[in-house]
């Protein structure tokens, strides 16, 4: 049994995606690593699956930077359907930022694990396991 | 024969029938036969006719045959066969006549013929296509429109639906639209050039067609054929362009007179209102209410005739630390108007602001009055001589001036019985010169008094001319007792005053109006630098003043007889000097001066360095905001690849997987190459902030548009986007050729781009001026953007908000860059599905 049955990579990145997939299997942290360049797709998913724990992912690893729908606005809109869902997601906010005023911006959201930049490492990735 | 078995056969027959020997006698008839016979032929009776024996002879010798006939009023027609009937020794021994009554079918053919050569025939082109799109038929209207190279003409097979330059003109949309809702369709469309000689020149002009496809539809209600009707509507279309552009000049015009207009429609609501209206609401917070148009209205309405008005209206103003009372002028004209087009009765209202006239008029009542107080004041008296009449009048001050009793009655010798000695015959020639010559004068004389005063006068007299000849001669007379004394002592003074003003630090002089100096000290004389001024014109020993600003203030202040002040320089000396002009009671001119060359030179430094600053801090201020840009920048865009080609680096090294490592090498060349992109994006706009001093050169719009038009040709060409333009307010500019092109790549490129699949996409370049600087916008039907949403971003470096493969995320960036590097601004307007307009304001010229 792994620690996470699930964890949804949100970033419109591919690389980045395929990278981050490669260090979660390695250290077989999840069953199942899905990979979203959309954070519409995944809200639009949550959303419609809010009541069945199976589809829902245990974690969220999200960009903020992505074209039609930003990490901040998933933020916002993802905040008014978590109280709703069947199971608790958790979210870290993954990002090549290291601007403060973000880093600011996300205490905003407090249901947000960590701020983490890019790249993961093995230490953080145990430590999403836990 | 068997004549038994004949019969029957031919009763059987369903057409009339007969057999006849070689005599024309019937041998067997069947009924249908002699029904029509005698009804509508008589074959033995019209034997004889000419056609009848030619195919009775070719019958005879064997042959088959057949031929029309056509028989009574209106003509009927009947197909006759003749089939010869053989013996057993090959002979021929009886004929069989048929008759088949071919009316309908003649009348059918008849039809077709006559409807073709309508269709063939009509003014507008007719093109028949299978439901694919395929040319079946056309008429000659249309093999005209088409011209004789077109390919569905030449005799190959000729898709509408296919041909890519109906995806551009609208006629690939139209006929789909017949396709799909299965309705006629029309639409106005461009879909041709002429090109037309005129004089050596060689015009192309567009050709305007209403096209309208219908289908034809078949017994199950799918579409047989689809028809398409072409006619030309360019003479209506030009009409109606050329109106547009005609309000558009006349809206123009109305925008700008300088005085204000407002238009009504004839339920007295505002259609329009221009700028120089708009300062004035701006500017004194009024509205029409209070202008008081409702009541004007009506009357113009109800009288239908111009109605004038002068209004005075009163506001309060807010300005900082508190509010002043205003008052303000306007002329009103107010009038109906026909509009030449609908018929519709419009009321136009003209809005004068005469503030500054009224003050005027106002400043010069008082003035009046003043002059009238001064008469009293200044003693003096006026007075007229009739020359018809002999009769002279004189006003009450002129009575107390001689100290008569006012309206004793008056004639010229009692007038001139005032004046002795000299001043008597000074008096009566002065006189005399006026009357007889029209001579006006001015003379100071001594008068004695009815009570035998004496006084010192000054008395002025003019004539006045009707049809050549004087009729009258007025004039003015004042006592000058006092001044006299005053210039009598003032002699005295002279000598007290020059050593008063010598001692002053100013220069002083004076000078009658001509320019003669009477009086110059020391200090002036010391500016002056010359020899002996004195007595001596001005403008004549300095040739230079002649046409200068002192010159021209000295008449001024001759004009006005007030005092003026003023700087000037005088280039020759390289000093500023201060003047005040004032002008003296016997005409001539008092000039202080000073000079003042080293606190106008300090003041020129002092804006100098001012200006020097402020365009410092504004540089400063734009190298800020471009720091912050690429902190940004760096910290979002150059990170995620380097963060990626760590993250590589490290699951690289933790494996001994050949396959592995040769994926993990494949993704390093993806990053390096996106970090190679990134670069080079960034060293482009850094190059554009950089480049301040680019070369810049004077460019037409729709030069530089063809140009991109041209780079453009494939992306145009296959998204089949309509380009207009309007450039005819402001044609050209002064900027940058390659800025220029890239910012109409880009604005042209986004429209291709994010396109509407909805409708045929258009977009639309259009400049005009604003204050002086040149604004350009463009403006499309595309997919639009949601401005709410993605406003603050949509000239951010690698942003995209759609999810189009194309978007980079630069181009707009780019264009921003090189609109600021040269101090201009761009702005956005959108909503999604409604197309995106720029608007480009280009830093004043």
């Amino acid at each position: 049994m792994k620690p996470l049955h699930s964890i949804f990579i949100v970033d419109d990145d591919p690389i980045h995606q395929q990278i981050t997939q490669i260090m979660l299997d390695r250290q077989h942290i999840s069953d199942a690593v899905k990979k979203f360049s959309d954070a519409q797709e995944v809200l639009e998913h949550i959303r419609e699956h809010r009541d069945n724990a199976a589809q829902l992912p245990d974690l969220i690893l999200l960009d903020l930077n992505m074209p039609v729908m930003d990490g901040w606005e998933f933020l916002e809109a993802f905040s008014a359907v978590r109280e709703t869902l069947c199971k608790p997601v958790r979210v870290y906010v993954l990002t090549s930022s290291i601007d403060e005023k973000d880093r600011e911006r996300v205490n905003d959201f407090d249901f947000v694990e960590g701020y983490l930049t890019k790249p993961l490492t093995s230490d953080i990735i145990g430590q999403l396991g836990q | 024969m068997n004549i038994a078995l004949l019969h029957q056969v031919l009763e059987a027959l369903p057409d009339p029938a007969a057999v006849f020997d070689t005599r024309l006698r019937p041998l067997s008839v069947n009924k249908a036969f002699t029904a029509e016979n005698s009804r509508h032929l008589d074959i033995e009776q019209r034997s004889g006719d000419e056609t009848f024996q030619h195919h009775w002879q070719r019958a005879l010798r064997g042959e088959r045959t057949e031929f029309v006939w056509v028989s009574g009023q209106p003509a009927r027609h009947w197909r006759i066969s003749l089939s010869p009937l053989f013996s057993a020794s090959r002979t021929v021994e009886s004929v069989l006549l048929t008759i088949r009554d071919i009316q309908l079918e003649v009348e059918a053919q008849e039809n077709e013929r006559f409807f073709r050569s309508v269709l063939e025939n009509l003014p507008i082109g007719l093109h028949q296509f299978t439901p694919e799109g395929w040319s079946k038929d056309m008429n000659q209207a249309q093999r005209d429109i088409l011209g004789e190279m077109h390919p569905a003409l030449q005799h190959q097979p000729y898709n509408v639906i296919a041909d890519p330059i109906n995806r551009r003109n609208g006629l690939h949309a139209l006929l789909e639209e017949v396709k799909h809702r299965k309705i006629p369709v029309s639409r106005e469309m461009l879909l041709k050039y002429v090109e037309q000689e005129e004089e050596n020149v060689t015009r192309i002009q567009p050709l305007y067609y209403e096209a309208t496809g219908f289908p034809v539809l078949d017994k199950e209600g799918e579409i047989a054929y689809l028809f398409l009707i072409l006619s030309e509507i360019t003479e209506k279309k030009l009409a109606v362009l050329s109106l547009e552009k005609s309000e558009r000049l006349l809206h123009t015009i109305v925008e700008n007179l300088p005085v204000g207009y407002i238009q009504f429609d004839n339920y007295g609501f505002i259609r329009r209102v221009n700028q120089t209206q708009r300062r004035l609401y701006d500017s004194a917070g009024l509205n029409e209410e209070q202008l008081g148009l409702n009541e004007l209205f009506l009357r113009v309405l109800q009288e239908g005739k111009v109605v004038r008005i002068e209004k005075k209206l009163e506001y309060t103003l807010d300005v900082p630390g508190g509010k002043v009372e205003r008052e303000l002028f306007l002329d009103l004209t107010m009038f109906p108007v026909e509009d030449p087009v609908d018929k519709d009765q419009l009321v136009v209202a003209l809005v004068n602001d005469i503030t500054e006239k009224k003050r005027q008029e106002i400043e010069n009542t008082k003035a009046q009055e003043f002059l009238l107080q001064t008469g009293e004041i200044g003693k003096i008296g006026g007075w007229e001589l009739d020359m018809g009449t002999g009769k002279m009048r004189w006003s009450a001050q002129t009575y107390k001036l001689h100290e008569l009793p006012p309206y004793a009655a008056m004639t010229v010798e009692k007038a001139l019985s005032f004046y002795t000695g000299d001043s008597r015959k000074k008096m009566e020639q002065a006189m005399a010169a006026c009357m007889s010559r029209g001579k006006a004068y001015d003379i100071q004389i001594t008068l004695s008094t009815a009570r035998n005063n004496v006084i010192q006068a000054r008395t002025i007299g003019r004539p006045e001319y009707r049809n050549g000849r004087i009729v009258r001669i007025y004039g003015v007379i004042q006592d000058v007792t006092e001044q006299y004394k005053i210039r009598d002592q003032l002699s005295r003074n002279t000598e007290l005053m020059r050593l008063f003003f010598d001692t002053i630090d100013m220069g002083y002089a004076v000078m009658d109006k001509d320019g003669r100096v009477n009086f110059i000290n020391r200090k002036a004389q010391e500016i002056v630098d010359h020899g002996k001024v004195i007595g001596r014109n001005i403008f004549e020993v300095f040739p230079m003043l002649v046409g200068s600003t002192f010159h021209a203030r000295v008449q001024q202040c001759i004009q006005q007889q007030a005092p003026v002040s003023f700087f000037n320089y005088l280039p020759e000396l390289d000093k500023w000097y201060e003047f005040l002009l004032a002008p003296m009671q016997d005409g001539s001119i008092s000039i202080f001066t000073r000079n003042i060359t080293e606190s106008k030179k300090m003041q020129r430094e002092l804006r100098k360095a001012n200006d020097q600053l402020s365009a410092l801090n504004k540089y400063l201020v734009n190298q800020n905001k471009q720091l912050e840009d690429f902190a940004h920048i760096t910290s979002h865009n150059l990170r995620a690849p380097i963060a990626n080609m760590k993250a590589l680096m490290h699951i690289m090294s933790e494996t001994d997987n050949e396959e592995e490592r040769v994926l993990y090498v494949g993704m390093f060349k993806e990053v390096i190459r996106n970090i190679d992109e990134t670069l080079n994006d960034l060293i482009e706009v850094v190059q554009i902030r950089k480049d301040l001093n680019v070369e810049k050169e004077r460019l037409s719009f729709s030069d530089r548009l063809q140009k991109v038009k041209d780079i453009l040709f494939v992306d145009i060409e296959s998204s089949g986007i309509r380009i207009t333009t309007d450039f005819t307010v402001a044609p050209d500019i002064e900027y940058p050729r390659i800025y220029l092109d890239s910012i109409l790549q880009n604005l042209l490129t986004n429209a291709i781009k994010y396109r509407s699949r909805e409708r045929s996409s258009t977009v639309h370049f259009r400049s005009w001026v604003v204050d002086g600087g040149v604004v350009l916008s463009a403006e499309d039907n595309g997919i639009g953007i949601d401005m709410e949403r993605y406003g603050g971003k949509l000239f951010g470096f690698r942003k995209t908000f759609h999810k189009n493969k194309d978007a980079k995320g630069i181009g707009l960036f780019i264009t921003k860059s090189q609109i600021e590097a040269m101090g201009g601004t761009i702005e956005a307007y959108s909503k999604p599905g409604a197309g995106t307009k720029f608007i480009i304001t280009f830093r004043n010229e």
